[in-house]
């Protein structure tokens, strides 16, 4: 077996509570490592075309990488994959907490869970003893992510759905800790299998190539971490929510449905605002990350609760018109519990509000105004009254009540706190990323609206191919399982010291914007040896070396098959678009229409090596060996 | 209406205001000049919280406009913005 892998497949039947280890296939591994890509290639291999993605026959998939089950900072992150009842597309999500680590210590690389449990169970797995147990959840069902893993054994790492995912809410997730593996609906998979948590413990000690030169390593890296502008400054001492500020001034900050991207009280929801208001002194972090992007706060009536990161600060606060932090948070505890992604939440809420300002529908919600919410909040959870609407997300509410000219979302997935409009490359992303409009499946907002070293966000200078390399590199990152958060760490430090009115901070950008996309990707693309931290952790973990080369090669494998999976669930060029008010309306003085994807789609399906309709060509599939 | 100016979160802080407003700026250096102004007997604290800050009208750096020449009119939003990263 490659070093780095547990080497075993665990596959759980719940109908006829029966399990068997496999062992873990040394091929699918070595071109699709881990993960997401390893769960994709299973995904498309085990299921056929057309399934219902709440029925028995869709696969719940856990897996993980081999990165995960080491002291690598930000390397304790799973994937989930499976069909996604929000798009009908490939589902997937990532996670932090715990669970990657339990997983691993058990010697299990994936778990493959399939069919439905008759009546409500959780599994129990020790890994030590290849033991799995088929045990009740009946006491478990209707409780909350946090009373449930409280009720759980401490010996072992959880994942488990609130009332969201038993209720089939199409945008629930998958918990662990205080962590969620949010998107595109994975806890209404695992709901629908009637399966409320999965617990794993074991003993098992990761084996790897070369220890020595990766211990020192990662301490090296750890230091390098640490002394980054924006992993060991702005997100320890701010959060995700260091970003609010940076958006708001860059107009892409969402803010009333999307009607504009700057928001008067922005600063009220900032990172910054929580450090100075509602920190508790005590900031979390996943297993062996210095980063600490995550922090406490206390909440009136609530208590500590984990603070809101970014997506929630933009989705729940500014895009519905509320400024009130501590509020945002109590929400997001709410979402939390009840096991919901907060981005989906916040873009259906907001385009709730929009339908009753147009009078669309009748209900007690608007723009700027907390009342009803954490109540409407607490429906869409348990699917009651008008929040059973709203369970199903943006695209379904549109199809019922209209407004699909300002339903913000593509493919089904709700559109992240990036608006496109000011960042080009980032609308492109959004339109042809596999599970929707998600942002973590490349952020290119990072080389063009936010990062240290931006290029013209507006004009369409590489804004079809920074899509693609950050897709593909994205694809190897939540396939080893590595936090996207670490690419924030690219740019040096130097880089971020840089007066942005300096001679020499413009000429580096204007260097950088003028680069011919051929040559940026040609770069990208030499097969060379590893120089970013997560190419040498994997060389010395598997013994196999890997360079940007070989990641952007296997991202594009990745990338290519979750195209193939999607076409042939139906779906086709056609969605990939951006939501009509973000084509047409501007929110820019003197730009007069919105996003031109018209103008760069036809260049990223030619870069990408795809017919003019987006279908990948025999020889593209054949380059980069993916099988169908 | 005049032209609005988004501070940075320390700058804001130092000032005791989220924003400020001027009367008569045409360009975007007579904005940064009157916000200098506002630190008063601290500019340097001015040019240490500005220092790796751009500046955007409207959300559009001015590095891809004029520079401190590009012009502000009545009503326009000049922001300091810092680099960060989120997800």
């Amino acid at each position: 077996m490659i070093k780095g892998y547990a080497g075993r497949v665990l596959e759980v039947d719940l109908r006829a509570r029966s399990f068997f280890f496999a062992p873990l296939d040394e091929e699918t591994a070595r071109l699709y490592i881990g993960g997401k890509g390893y769960g994709t290639r299973l995904l498309y291999d085990r299921t056929p075309a057309g399934i219902d993605p709440l029925g028995p026959e869709n696969l719940l998939i856990f897996a993980t990488g081999p990165l995960n089950g080491s002291v690598a900072p930000q390397s304790n992150r799973f994937a989930v994959i499976c069909k996604s009842p929000l798009t009908g597309g490939i589902g997937n999500a990532t996670c932090g907490g715990s669970f990657a680590l339990g997983m691993k210590k058990a010697g299990i690389d994936v778990l493959i869970v399939k069919d439905r449990a008759e009546r409500p169970l959780r599994l129990e797995i020790d890994g030590d003893r290849d033991a799995v147990e088929f045990l009740d959840a009946g006491d478990l069902w209707g409780k909350g992510t946090y009373a449930t893993q409280k009720l759980l054994s401490r010996k072992h790492q959880h994942a488990v759905i609130g009332p969201a995912g038993e209720n089939l809410v199409l945008f629930a997730g998958i918990v662990s800790n205080e962590r969620i593996a949010g998107r595109t609906g994975v806890g209404a998979v695992m709901g629908s299998k009637l399966l409320k948590a999965v617990s794993v413990r074991g003993s098992r000690k990761l084996d790897m190539e070369d220890p020595e030169k990766f211990k020192a390593y990662t301490k090296e890296v750890r230091k390098l971490f640490e002394d980054h502008p924006v992993l060991g400054e702005s997100m320890r001492r701010f959060g995700t929510g260091g970003i609010v500020n940076t958006t708001n001034g860059r107009n892409i900050l969402p803010t009333r449905n999307f009607q504009k991207g700057h928001f008067e009280r922005a600063m009220d929801l900032s990172g910054e605002f929580l450090e100075d208001h509602g920190l508790k002194g005590v900031k979390t972090s996943c297993i062996h990350c210095p980063v600490t992007c995550g922090r406490d706060v206390e909440v009136e009536g609530v208590g500590v609760v984990k603070g809101p990161e970014y997506e929630t600060l933009a989705l729940m606060g500014s895009n519905l018109e509320i400024g009130d932090i501590k509020k945002v948070a109590e929400w997001n505890y709410h979402a939390d519990d009840l096991g919901m992604d907060t981005i989906s939440l916040g873009a259906t809420l907001s385009f709730a509000m929009e339908l009753v300002e147009r009078g669309m529908l009748d209900a007690n919600l608007h723009f700027g105004e907390q009342a009803g919410v954490t109540e409407l909040i607490q429906d869409i959870g348990h699917r009651r009254g008008l929040g059973a609407e709203l369970a199903d997300g943006t695209k379904r509410l549109a199809a019922k009540y209209g407004g699909s000219e300002f339903a913000m979302h593509v493919k089904g997935l709700e559109l992240s706190a990036y608006d496109p409009r000011g960042s080009f490359a980032q609308g492109v992303e959004y339109a042809t990323t596999n599970r929707g409009g998600c942002h973590v499946q490349g952020a290119s907002m990072y080389m063009e609206s936010v990062g240290p070293l931006t290029i013209n966000p507006q004009n369409l200078k590489l804004k079809a191919d920074i899509p693609i390399m950050q897709q593909n590199i994205a694809c190897a990152i939540n396939s080893m399982v590595l936090c996207i958060f670490t690419t924030y760490g690219m740019i040096p430090k130097a880089v971020h010291e840089m007066n942005p009115s300096s001679f020499k901070y413009r000429a580096l950008a204007f260097a950088f914007e003028n680069l011919p996309g051929a040559l940026l990707r040609g770069a990208m693309g030499i097969k060379g040896k590893p120089m970013l931290w997560f190419e040498k952790w994997l060389t010395y973990i598997t013994g196999t070396t890997f360079s940007s080369g070989h990641l952007q090669e296997i991202g594009a494998r990745i990338f290519n098959l979750e195209r193939m999976y999607n076409l042939r669930e139906g779906l086709t060029s056609a969605d990939d678009t951006l939501p009509p008010r973000i084509l047409h309306e501007s929110t820019f003085p003197g730009m007069d229409s919105g996003h031109p994807l018209h103008l760069l789609l036809p260049s990223y399906y030619k870069k990408r090596g795809w017919s003019a309709d987006g279908v990948p060509l025999r020889r593209t599939l054949e380059r980069l060996q993916v099988r169908v | 209406m005049p032209v609005a100016v988004q501070l940075t979160y320390a700058m804001a802080k130092e000032l005791g205001a989220q924003r400020l407003e001027f009367e008569g700026a045409q360009t975007v250096a007579d904005v940064l000049r009157m916000t200098r102004e506002r630190f008063a007997g601290a500019p340097a604290r001015y040019d240490e919280l500005t220092r790796v800050a751009a500046v955007a009208v409207n959300g559009v750096l001015v590095n891809y406009q004029r520079g401190m020449k590009t012009p502000v009119r009545d009503g326009d939003t000049v922001a300091f913005v810092k680099a960060a990263a989120g997800g």
